[in-house]
């Protein structure tokens, strides 16, 4: 029987091999057939681009796969983002409108309060899931709109303006030998969160709680409070993410999730998040962000319609799920 | 089973009255609340116009409970409702281009082109849900985004016009017996969706599947193709009220529907006790789901609460209900 | 819409009594079914290899073995659930292939799974007639099938209400449910998979006179069971599997008890069961008036003993597993005390429990027992990673955590013996180990056993007991849920024995036999039809 079992693992290994390297090959691909309609793709600039747009993506994404690995979901990351954008530079403007505000102060406050922003709403969304059971999809939905009407209303619909320019400087303009700022950021939340992940009870425990929630809860692990804290994490580090993309756009814009839900979702899944929980890391989520963002910054270069670009988002969405169901199979 | 028999009732009452009751309780308690805070709430258009966006809600929810049934979920309504509301006001202006005053051409021509929105988005959520057994949210996703970037894609975000007037005069704004015409079309539409739910043997497998997938199946029941018809089923509803809503607006937009509709669909559904996890659901309970949701939308317009307020509170009535429905769920398998 | 090809007539036709042929049973014909080298594999594991099976008319085919010697799968095969890796299988002469559950049952083999085939949010007349619902044009006609199922029901006798809703039946009543619904169609091969398992004395008085009845009209009947009683009233040939392979079919007549067990189990019994010598020491778990909210066990009173095994017995649905699943934490109590070691343990959760060093052993060791996605490694130090031993300050140890698992895994005989494979590849067996390495990685002092050798081979079982020999000399309590009766009958100091959620008997030394115990277990104390 054991020799059997030998077998079969052996087999798994060259599958899993498959749909390991997989990604990268088409990633390379990607990048080829781009190239090839416009040279521009493979420029050292545009190279150093896609390094710096998909930083932020890693961060959305890195985020989102939290969530995924419990067997969740979070549907508000999009709206979360443009919430904090909104109410962290109402901050900062507003307290630098008015006589002899401390500008070290009103970042630190508006940082602050965009964080606690992203904490709230992943709080919400932690309680709903973890302790009154509500299904993810559900309660992300749910505050989605409570988010999304927190946005709309703190800023009546438009762009805050006059968002620091020495906060872009720290965030978006700001290196350390020559690395610029998003990237420094990126990496360090991976870092963080490949720690977390790979080293900590809690990160364990995500994983354990993923691969089956009811046995994670017989074994003794606290699944309610796990559950909610990586609600939280999600939520707060897209309120980081939103904070460096509102020091790039120097505004507050209720419109900066966008699309962000959906990619986040698509670079996680595709990178190798299971959505059967439990499996999944940091690196997954570097590759599936590479992926997606090569994929927008490839579209942009050649000139495709943006709403073009929302159906091929949609379609790299069912993509993912195809991959999904192949890597499950494989295993 | 002896002991206890009071503890066992009073579960199942406290259950019963979250499952059911609770619609019933919060329709007469927003009635009460209008008819002494907003006397305008009863006058005639006002009525009409909850009506209107009543029966517009329940075509919608009717065809996501279904989907809801089979232990589904369809995120793609609303962008259904856009992507059909353009496709039929494009190819009703295109058709009449070629064919002026043809009504009895343009109308039908239009109205099968809004439907076919429905079934190709339908088929592919169904295709993807029922072969690759795959999280119904992805894949409904993925089409809400494709769905709706088809919509902009063909409008650019103009309102497109170009209707024939029958159209639009004669039936989205036209009252039969003194009713809007889109209330009868919701009636016959809920009546339907009754009759197969309790008649036929569609319902009953719709039923089986989202109850128990392997019991149905070892039955004998078609599972795949039950999901598909319900996806199939949903989209075409959501076809169907974009259908009556471009009537009654007269131009063809990309940003109907939307997002609020979609929310708005589960939300009714989940507060008339639809399981999320499937196998439970009736059509009545969907439709007073939404003329609940309707009153209460349109009791915010009347006294001017801020429209993005609204979208938080639907919101927070969404996950309550949620919160509640699994309340009720937990209390039943304990008894 | 093409749903299913239903014939009202269908219905109609296997009601008992009106099936046209009666040969007599036993006469030499043609078997019904006809298997031959059959083997059947699942990632870690050959299920069936190379089995040799027929079922003749009118005959009760017992399939014998333990849990994991392949009936399950054997039976599966013939009712289509998945079709077998090689070999033959004939059904009335005719060679099978692509068969779905769906035509299997069409074809007259109707399945009766301890798992239930019901839906439960729906009532028992629409489950009967699923998949072949009395209907013109997909419209049903509800009253047919209404006096359809009124009439059949109250053909084979079953105290069954046609609109009750499954989910709110007993499970006696769930079961018959389940009888009612395989005789529905034209019925020519019968799978009855431990069908009294749940069912009360004269439920199954009941069953066994229907059994006789579709005996006479040919029906063949394969019966999985494990009791002896039941074999040795109703069976005329016997078949048992081992660890996957036919070991022998043999005609029922004059076939003794324990060459069946020896048969079924490779060994002389006292070889499989280790003798143990209990020595009772203080009490380490003491219940006193414990209900559950869900009323599945009421003012239960129970204690369990350093160094000792303390059995529970009774049928599925007793409550028996609730109540330790509640001592851990894992049902809510209504009211009554715990103590462990003379302490009261106030709010049972997990956590709790492990800390005060209760360990509770699911039974079903996919739902609640592993990760299956996971590495063993994971899956074993999971319940101790609040220990020193392998966190500090929350961040893992993981050059410790590899050791300690290893060694643990060791001790138990995982083979092979790489931490890093994930749970899901693993046989029943070694399943069965990772769960019982996280009792070791530990201080327990209370092992809750929740029928710890459902699933797994021979080999391994003989693994388990011998472990709990062991933890009972160093001075463990261990409390034994099991639905075996000779695994409790062997093992135990003390016996419980639970009936409708409640303790009814606690048997010690010589009153530990199998009559007393089956006696406990069918007393009807007035309330035996459920509601």
């Amino acid at each position: 029987m054991s020799e059997s079992a030998k077998a079969e693992e052996g087999g798994v290994n060259v599958i899993g091999w498959i749909a390991q390297a997989m990604l990268p090959i088409a990633l390379v691909l990607l990048l080829l057939a781009f190239a090839a309609a416009e040279q521009r793709v493979l420029s050292l600039g545009n190279l150093q681009n896609i390094l710096i747009q998909s930083s932020y993506l890693v961060i959305f994404a890195s985020a989102q796969m939290l969530v995924i690995i419990t067997r969740g979901f979070d549907l508000s990351l999009g709206t979360a983002v443009s919430a904090v954008s909104v109410v962290s530079a109402l901050l900062m403007t507003g307290s630098l409108a008015g006589e002899g505000g401390s500008l070290g102060l009103a970042i630190f406050a508006g940082v602050l309060i965009g964080l606690g922003v992203g904490m709230l709403i992943g709080a919400f969304n932690g309680i709903a899931v973890a302790w009154f059971n509500v299904n993810p999809f559900v309660a992300t939905l749910g505050s989605l709109n409570i988010s999304l009407g927190i946005a709309t209303m703190a800023s009546d619909g438009r762009p805050v303006f006059n968002v620091p320019r020495e906060f872009s400087a720290i965030v978006y303009n700001g290196n350390i030998l020559g690395i610029p700022a998003p990237i420094l950021f990126a990496g360090a939340t991976l870092l963080v969160l490949h720690f977390i992940m790979a080293h900590t009870v809690f990160g364990r425990g995500l994983y354990l709680i993923g691969g089956n929630p009811r046995a994670a809860e017989v074994a003794g692990l606290p699944r309610q409070r796990y559950v909610m804290i990586a609600y939280i994490l999600c939520s707060v580090i897209a309120a980081l993410g939103a904070l460096l993309l509102t020091g790039r756009t120097g505004s507050g814009e209720p419109n900066l999730g966008g699309n962000l839900t959906l990619e986040s979702i698509a670079a996680a899944v595709i990178g190798g998040v299971s959505l059967r929980g439990g499996v999944g890391g940091v690196l997954a989520v570097i590759l599936g962000a590479l992926f997606v963002t090569v994929l927008s910054n490839g579209m942009n270069l050649n000139r495709i319609d943006g709403n073009v670009q929302m159906i091929v988002l949609g379609c790299v969405i069912i993509l993912a799920v195809f991959l999904d169901r192949f890597r499950a199979a494989a295993t | 089973m002896s002991t206890a028999p009071g503890m066992a009732m009073q579960e199942e009452l406290t259950s019963r009255i979250l499952r059911v009751g609770l619609l019933p309780i919060l329709l007469t308690l927003s009635i009460a609340f209008m008819a002494v805070f907003e006397q305008k709430f009863f006058g005639l258009n006002n009525i009409f116009n909850v009506l209107r966006s009543t029966s517009f809600l329940a075509i919608v929810a009717a065809g996501q409970m279904l989907v809801l049934i089979v232990a589904g979920f369809d995120l793609s309504v609303g962008a259904v409702i856009a992507l059909t509301s353009t496709v039929m006001a494009k190819t009703m202006a295109a058709v009449g281009a070629a064919f002026p005053e043809q009504n009895a051409v343009i109308i039908p021509l239009g109205i099968l082109a809004g439907l076919g929105c429905g079934l190709f988005i339908g088929l592919i959520n169904g295709l993807c849900v029922a072969f690759l057994k795959v999280s119904p949210f992805m894949v409904t996703l993925g089409t809400l985004s494709i769905a709706t970037g088809l919509a902009l894609l063909l409008t650019q975000g103009i309102p497109v016009y170009g209707m024939p007037n029958g159209f639009v005069k004669d039936f989205g704004r036209a009252l039969w017996f003194g009713l809007p015409t889109t209330v009868y079309v919701a009636l016959a539409i809920i009546l339907a969706v009754w009759f197969v739910q309790t008649r036929t043997k569609f319902g009953r497998y719709l039923y089986a599947v989202g109850g128990n997938l392997q019991a149905a199946i070892v039955s004998g029941v078609p599972a795949r193709l039950n999901v598909i018809m319900a996806y199939v089923l949903c989209s075409m509803l959501a076809s169907t009220a974009g259908i009556l809503m471009t009537a009654r607006l007269g131009s063809g937009q990309a940003s109907m529907g939307g997002n609020s509709m979609m929310l708005q669909s589960i939300a009714a559904a989940v507060i008339a006790g639809v399981s999320l996890r499937g196998g439970v659901g009736k059509v009545e309970l969907v439709a007073l789901g939404a003329l609940f949701l309707s009153i209460l939308t349109n009791a915010m317009n009347l006294l001017r609460v801020d429209s993005k307020m609204q979208v938080v509170v639907l919101g927070f009535i969404l996950v309550i209900a949620a919160a509640l429905e699994e309340f009720a769920q937990r209390r039943r398998r304990h008894v | 819409m093409s749903l299913s090809a239903t014939v009202p007539d269908a219905a109609v036709a296997g009601q008992p009594g009106q099936t046209k042929a009666a040969p007599s049973p036993g006469a030499a014909q043609a078997p019904l079914i006809e298997i031959r080298g059959v083997s059947k594999s699942f990632p870690g594991v050959k299920a069936l290899d190379d089995v040799d099976f027929d079922l003749r008319p009118g005959e009760v085919h017992v399939l014998f073995g333990e849990n994991g010697a392949g009936k399950s799968t054997l039976i599966n095969i013939i009712a289509g659930t998945f079709a077998q890796d090689s070999g033959e299988f004939a059904f009335m002469g005719e060679p099978l292939r692509g068969l779905t559950p769906h035509r299997a049952r069409v074809m007259g083999i109707s399945p009766v799974f301890q798992e239930f085939s019901l839906v439960a949010e729906m009532t028992v007349e629409e489950n009967l007639f699923l998949g072949r619902e009395i209907a013109r044009g997909g419209v049903l006609d509800r009253k047919a099938m209404r006096a359809r199922s009124a009439d059949i029901i109250q053909d084979l006798g079953f105290a069954l209400e046609p609109n009750r809703k499954i989910a709110d039946l007993s499970r006696a009543h769930q079961q018959m449910a389940e009888i009612v619904k395989a005789l529905m169609g034209e019925v020519k091969v019968l799978i009855l998979d431990e069908p009294t398992a749940s069912l009360t004395e004269r439920e199954t008085v009941r069953l066994f006179e229907l059994i006789a009845e579709l005996k006479s009209q040919g029906v063949g009947i394969i019966y999985v069971s494990h009791r002896m009683a039941e074999i040795r009233e109703l069976a005329d040939r016997i078949t048992v599997l081992r660890d996957g392979r036919l070991v022998k079919t043999l005609d029922a007549e004059g076939v003794g008890e324990n060459e069946l067990v020896e048969l079924m189990t490779g060994r002389k019994i006292d070889l499989l069961f280790p003798p143990i010598d209990h020595q009772p020491a203080g009490t380490l778990l003491q219940i006193e008036g414990l209900t559950l909210l869900n009323g599945d066990a009421r003012e239960i009173d129970f204690y369990a003993r350093a160094g000792e095994i303390t059995g529970i017995a009774g049928l599925v649905g007793c409550g028996k597993s609730e109540l330790i699943r509640a001592v851990y934490g894992l049902e809510p109590i209504a009211a009554g005390d715990i103590k462990i070691a003379g302490e009261t343990f106030a709010h049972p959760a997990p956590a709790a429990s492990l800390a005060r060093g209760v360990c509770y052993f699911p039974s079903d060791r996919v739902a609640e027992g592993l990760a299956l996605g996971r590495p063993i490694r994971e899956n074993v130090s999971v319940s101790a990673l609040g220990l020193e031993r392998f966190a500090r300050k929350g961040i893992i140890k993981r050059l410790g955590e590899r050791k300690l698992v290893q060694e643990i895994v060791g001790q138990l005989g995982l083979r092979p013996p790489n931490i890093e494979r994930l749970a899901g590849n693993l046989s029943g067996g070694n399943r069965q180990k990772v769960m019982l390495s996280r009792g070791l990685t530990r201080e327990t002092r209370v092992f809750l056993f929740d029928e710890p050798t459902v699933g797994i081979d021979v080999g391994a079982k003989v693994e388990v007991y011998d472990l709990m020999k062991a933890l009972v000399g160093e001075g463990a309590a261990i409390v034994l849920v099991s639905s075996e009766l000779p695994e409790v009958l062997h093992l135990c100091n003390r016996l419980y024995v639970m009936h409708q959620g409640r303790m009814v008997a606690e048997l010690t030394g010589d009153d530990i036999e199998e009559q007393t115990v089956l006696a406990c277990f069918f007393r009807e104390d007035g309330d035996g039809v459920a509601a």
